[in-house]
């Protein structure tokens, strides 16, 4: 990968991942208004919104960098994607968060559809509680998915560590030719 | 997210698991147990919807 194009694809990865950690702030804040609001449109505003953002935001924003721009600038960089332990932790992060995401598509639909409708019930509280449960926790599984992409913390797969040894003890393609 | 390049290994061994990813791992593994608890228990997810039209 060249420079120029490595460099486009890491501001396309940046901007989607800390794109979707804003969008799930906002769910968050959405979610916390649904479930505390006294007022009947500030809820059915709030449901309906969530399944609008999740449909056009949290999907697109979860899917491009797990299965795109992340193998991208993984593979094409000599980090690799099983070599560093810090990135197998974050793309095991974005695999159970978009999982997540994607078990609470039919919940997000029906509530909306509720809210829609009417009102919601008392029966309906659990899903609205599990709401901000939810993505209270996909919000700090993506900061420390941030931290982790930052500080890089230190440790070798042993894949990892065996490919880097035999591409430095190998003689470079210079010393073949010469 | 930054333009570092991962350093050389300098050793002839493998250097042991971190004691960050066990904390991780072990993390991760009480949340899928506790996944599995709800489920188990009738708390799934998206398993209370009451009546989908």
């Amino acid at each position: 990968m060249t420079p120029g194009i490595r460099k486009f694809v890491r501001t396309a990865h940046i901007t989607f991942t800390v794109g979707w950690l804003g969008a799930v702030a906002g769910f968050l804040a959405l979610a916390i208004a649904g479930l505390t609001s006294k007022e009947a449109q500030t809820v059915r505003a709030a449901y309906i919104a969530m399944e609008l953002i999740t449909r056009f935001v949290l999907v697109p924003l979860s899917f491009i960098p797990l299965l795109l721009t992340g193998p991208l600038l993984s593979l094409g960089t000599p980090w690799g994607l099983f070599r560093h332990y810090w990135i197998m932790a974050k793309l095991v992060i974005n695999i159970l968060s978009t999982l997540i995401l994607l078990l609470h598509m039919q919940p997000i639909s029906y509530l909306a559809q509720v809210a829609t409708e009417g009102t919601l019930s008392s029966a309906d509280v659990s899903l609205q509680v599990q709401m901000v449960v939810a993505s209270g926790a996909a919000l700090l599984a993506l900061l420390l998915a941030t931290g982790l992409a930052v500080y890089k913390p230190r440790g070798m797969t042993p894949y990892g560590w065996r490919k880097q040894y035999e591409e430095h003890s190998a003689p470079s393609s210079a010393d073949v030719s010469t | 997210m930054s333009s570092q390049t991962p350093l050389p290994p300098d050793r002839a061994t493998p250097p042991s698991m971190p004691r960050w990813v066990k904390v991780f791992g072990i993390i991760l593994l009480m949340l899928v147990i506790v996944v599995i608890i709800l489920h188990l228990t009738g708390n799934n997810l998206g398993g209370h919807i009451p009546h989908m039209p």
